[in-house]
C-alpha cells in the first residue's frame, strides 16, 4: 500500500506540474496572425456538411491573406483558424468553445455547423464577450435570445420554405393547399417546420401529415406511404443532407407521385449528381446560389467562386461553403472598421456591418441574424443526363420558369 | 490498522485539498476537471451494479438524461411558465435574477436525484428479474427509448433542445460560473466517494458480490436477491441523476439524444471507464475516469477524425490485455500491495486441483 500511495502522489504532481505549465495561453493576435477558434463537425451525423464549412472557412482565410490580409492600425495580418471536431454533438461543441476561449486564448470565433451545435456554443461565447461570426446557425430560436455578441451571416430557419408553400397556393389559383411534411427532429429542421405552420395559417392551407424523423435518418417510408394514400399537393422534406438523400431514394424506389416535392440541403447532398434524374423537379430552399448577382473584390462573383471552389477542392460549392467564407468576409471588414483588436470595439463594428459579399448583402438586425438577404429556391431540371439546380425564385433572379406539377413516374422516362 | 488509517487520511486529505484547489491552480481547465468529476461520479456508481452485482447496465444513461431534463425544467418552471421558455421563435425572453437560479438550481437537483431513484425503483421492481445478457439488452433499449421519447414532448422543447437557464448576469467575474459549477461536481463526487466507500465497508456490498458470484445460491442462503438489486440500482440513479442535473446546467443546451439521453457517448463511456479501470475495485473507476479523460483530452485534438478509431483500438487493448481493468492487473502482479496474504502451498495445491 505504501508504494501505491508514494506512486499516486508521484503521478498526481507530475500531471499537475504538467497543466500547470500548459496553461500559459496563446494571445489572441499572435506575431502577424489573428486567430479565430472553431469547432466544427468533422465526424459524426453532420461530417459532410462540416466538412463544407470548413472548406469554406479556409478558402476564405487563403484568400484573405494572399490578398494582403487585414489591415488594423496600419499593419497587416494574416487570418489563422484553430479548429476542433465537435463529433456534431452539442455537448462536446460547448466543452470545445471553452477550450478554445480558455486555453487556446481565442478572442474570437467562427461558428460550427448545424443549429444545435450553435445553441450550445452561443451561452459560452455570450458568457465571456466572444464575437462569433456563424454562418451554419439558422434556427430562429438563435435570434430571440438576445445574444449580443452572435452574428449570422444567413437567413433564419423558419424562411427556408415558406416561399415554398405560396408558391403551390399560387399554382392551386390562390386555394388553401394540403400539405405532408415530414422534419428531423433537430433544431434546424423543426424550425422549417414552425415556418411552414405559419404559412399554412396564412394560407388556410391544411396540414395533412406531419411527421417527424428520427436523427440518425435513413428511412422514411412510413412517411411516404402515408403520402401515396392521402396523396397531398405539397411534400416538405427536411433533415439535413441525409434526410434529402433518404427522401429522394425513396421516393424514387416507391414511386411516389406527389405535385410538388420541397426539401432543403439538397446542394450539399449533391442531389442532383447522385441521384441524376430521379431527383428531377425537387424544389429546394437555398441560402444561396452562384448565378445571383452579388459581388466582392475577394472572390469577384457567385460564379468565379465557384469556379475557384472547384479547381481547389474538386466539387461544385454549396450554399454551406459560401456562406462560411462569407463570415470571413465580415469578420475581416469588422477588423479594420474597429481598427482596433478590442473585442467591443469589434463587436461594435459588427453591429454596424453593412456590406456586400459574393454571397449576398449582409447586414445584422437586432438580433444579429441576416436582414438584408433574401432565401432562394431553385429546382432541380434536367437535359438528358446532366441535372442542374435552376432558380425558380423570387423572380429577381430567376433563370428559369417553376415546373409544376411533377409528372407522375408513369410518365417519367 | 491504525498506521493504514493514518496513511488513508493523509491521502484523503492530500486528495480533497488538492479538489479544493484545483480550479484556482489550473483556471483555465475548469471545465474539464468539471466533467472528470462527473465521469468519475458515473464510472463509480455504475461500478455498484456492473462490478459489485454483475449487472451490466446500459441503462444509467436514463437516470442521467432524467436528471438533466429534471434540473432544467424545475428551474425555468419555479419562476416562469416553462412552455413559454421551450417554445421555440418565442418572441418573450426571461431572465432569472441570481436568486432564482440559485434557489431554481438547488430545487432542480434536489428533483433530480429523487425522481430517478424512485423510477429506478419502479423499473427494477420490472426488469430485475432479467440476468446477465438480458438485462444488457434490456436497460440498453431504456435509455434509446427515453431519448426518443423526449424529442417528441413539446414542454421541454422536444427536437428543438431545451436551453438551460444562463448564468444569472448581475455576477460579473466571468470565472464565478466555472467555479460553481466545478465546486458544485465536486461535491457530488466527494458524496459518492463516501457513499460507496461505506458501502465498500458493509454487508450490503458482500450481498452484491454473492449476488454477481452465484445469485442462486445467494437466494438458497435467505438472501432476498431482488430487493438488494433494486436498492443498488436506485443508489446509482441518485447519484446519476444529480451528475445529469449538473451537467445540464454546464453545457447550457439539452438535446434530447445527443446530450441529455446520450447512450452512445456518456452511457458507452462510464462502462468502458470503469472495465479500464477494473471493475468491482474501489479505485479502479476513479483511476479508469481519470485515465480515460485525459486520454480523450490531451489526444482527441491531434487525432482529428480518428479519435473513435484511437478509442475502437483503445477498447480492444483493454479487453484483450487488461480483462480486469488497471486495478485487477496490478493485484495480479502485486497482490501482497493489496494486503493479500498468499499462501504458496494453498495456491500450489489450487493448481493442482484444477
Amino acid at each position: 500500500m505504501n508504494k501505491l500511495v508514494k506512486l499516486f502522489i508521484t503521478s498526481i504532481s507530475a500531471i499537475t506540474l504538467a497543466l500547470v505549465s500548459f496553461t500559459s495561453s496563446f494571445a489572441k493576435v499572435d506575431g502577424e496572425y489573428i486567430v479565430l477558434g472553431s469547432a466544427i463537425s468533422l465526424t459524426g451525423k453532420y461530417s459532410s456538411n462540416g466538412v463544407h464549412t470548413q472548406n469554406g472557412y479556409n478558402m476564405a482565410v487563403d484568400r484573405i491573406n494572399k490578398m494582403g490580409g487585414v489591415k488594423v492600425g496600419g499593419k497587416s495580418y494574416k487570418f489563422e483558424i484553430i479548429y476542433y471536431d465537435d463529433e456534431s454533438n452539442p455537448k462536446r461543441a460547448a466543452q470545445l468553445a471553452e477550450r478554445l476561449i480558455k486555453q487556446d486564448g481565442v478572442h474570437y470565433m467562427l461558428g460550427p455547423y448545424s443549429s444545435g451545435l450553435t445553441k450550445a456554443i452561443a451561452p459560452v461565447t455570450e458568457k465571456y464577450k466572444i464575437p462569433m461570426v456563424e454562418a451554419n446557425g439558422a434556427s430562429r430560436s438563435l435570434f430571440t435570445k438576445g445574444y449580443k455578441y452572435l452574428f449570422a451571416v444567413l437567413s433564419p430557419a423558419n424562411q427556408y420554405l415558406e416561399v415554398a408553400i405560396d408558391l403551390a397556393v399560387e399554382k392551386n389559383g390562390g386555394k388553401p393547399v394540403r400539405i405532408a411534411q415530414a422534419f428531423e427532429q433537430d433544431a434546424f429542421s423543426q424550425d422549417v417546420r414552425l415556418g411552414i405552420l405559419d404559412a399554412a395559417k396564412r394560407t388556410g392551407s391544411e396540414i395533412i401529415i406531419d411527421d417527424k424523423l428520427p436523427k440518425e435518418l435513413n428511412d422514411m417510408a412510413a412517411t411516404l406511404a402515408k403520402v401515396k394514400a392521402t396523396k397531398p399537393d405539397v411534400l416538405v422534406v427536411s433533415g439535413h443532407t441525409k434526410g434529402a438523400l433518404t427522401a429522394i431514394r425513396q421516393i424514387s424506389e416507391m414511386k411516389v407521385d406527389v405535385p410538388m416535392l420541397a426539401m432543403t440541403h439538397c446542394d450539399a447532398a449533391k442531389l442532383s449528381k447522385q441521384h441524376g434524374k430521379n431527383s428531377e423537379y425537387a424544389l429546394c430552399a437555398s441560402q444561396w446560389h452562384k448565378n445571383l448577382s452579388y459581388k466582392d473584390k475577394f472572390f469577384g462573383s457567385g460564379k468565379k467562386y465557384d469556379k475557384d471552389f472547384k479547381k481547389e477542392f474538386g466539387y461544385a460549392p454549396p450554399y454551406q461553403s459560401a456562406e462560411s467564407s462569407a463570415a470571413l468576409l465580415v469578420f475581416k471588414d469588422a477588423f479594420e472598421r474597429a481598427n482596433s483588436f478590442d473585442r467591443d470595439k469589434v463587436r461594435d463594428a459588427l453591429v454596424d456591418t453593412e456590406m456586400q459579399t459574393f454571397y449576398g448583402n449582409i447586414k445584422f438586425g437586432p438580433g444579429g441574424q441576416n436582414v438584408a438577404k433574401p432565401m432562394i429556391l431553385f429546382q432541380v431540371r434536367c437535359k438528358g443526363d446532366t441535372c442542374e439546380n435552376k432558380v425558380v425564385a423570387p423572380t429577381k433572379w430567376a433563370s428559369d420558369k417553376f415546373y409544376h406539377p411533377i409528372p407522375k413516374w408513369s410518365e417519367r422516362g | 490498522m491504525n498506521a493504514v488509517k493514518q496513511k488513508d487520511l493523509i491521502l484523503y486529505s492530500g486528495l480533497i485539498i488538492l479538489g479544493l484547489a484545483a480550479p484556482f491552480l489550473f483556471s483555465a481547465f475548469k471545465v474539464q476537471l468539471t466533467y472528470l468529476c462527473v465521469l468519475i461520479v458515473l464510472a463509480m456508481t455504475w461500478n455498484l451494479q456492473g462490478g459489485e452485482m454483475g449487472y451490466n447496465s446500459f441503462g444509467n444513461i436514463l437516470f442521467y438524461g432524467l436528471g438533466m431534463y429534471l434540473t432544467a425544467s424545475v428551474q425555468v418552471g419555479m419562476f416562469f411558465p416553462l412552455a413559454e421558455w421551450t417554445e421555440s421563435g418565442g418572441e418573450k425572453t426571461f431572465v432569472h435574477t441570481t436568486a432564482q437560479y440559485f434557489q431554481g438550481i438547488g430545487v432542480g437537483l434536489l428533483v433530480a436525484a429523487i425522481v430517478p431513484t424512485i423510477i429506478a425503483g419502479a423499473i427494477g421492481y420490472a426488469i430485475l428479474g432479467l440476468r446477465g445478457h438480458y438485462f444488457a439488452i434490456c436497460t440498453l433499449g431504456l435509455g434509446i427509448a427515453a431519448g426518443e421519447i423526449a424529442g417528441g414532448i413539446e414542454i421541454i422543447g422536444a427536437g428543438q433542445g431545451f436551453t438551460t437557464p444562463p448564468f444569472p448576469a448581475e455576477i460579473v467575474d466571468p470565472e464565478a460560473r466555472g467555479q460553481f459549477f466545478y465546486f458544485l461536481s465536486f461535491l457530488v463526487l466527494v458524496l459518492a466517494f463516501v457513499f460507496v466507500k461505506y458501502i465498500y465497508g458493509s454487508r450490503f456490498r458482500l450481498i452484491l458480490n454473492a449476488i454477481r458470484d452465484n445469485e442462486d445460491k445467494a437466494e438458497a442462503m435467505g438472501i432476498q436477491t431482488m430487493k438488494y438489486k433494486i436498492v443498488g440500482w436506485m443508489c446509482s440513479a441518485f447519484f446519476c441523476g444529480l451528475a445529469g442535473g449538473i451537467m445540464g446546467g454546464l453545457i447550457g443546451y439539452i438535446d434530447s439524444t445527443d446530450v441529455a439521453f446520450d447512450g452512445r457517448e456518456m452511457g458507452v463511456f462510464m462502462v468502458l471507464m470503469a472495465i479500464l479501470g477494473g471493475k468491482g475495485t474501489l479505485w479502479g473507476p476513479i483511476i479508469g475516469a481519470t485515465l480515460f479523460h485525459f486520454f480523450k483530452e490531451g489526444l482527441w485534438t491531434f487525432i482529428l477524425g480518428w479519435q473513435y478509431v484511437a478509442l475502437g483500438v483503445l477498447i480492444v487493448v483493454i479487453v484483450v490485455y487488461f480483462p480486469e481493468g488497471l486495478m485487477g492487473w496490478l493485484r495480479e502482479k502485486y497482490p501482497e500491495r493489496f494486503g493479500e496474504v498468499i499462501d504458496e502451498k494453498d495456491r500450489k495445491a489450487q493448481v493442482e486441483l484444477k
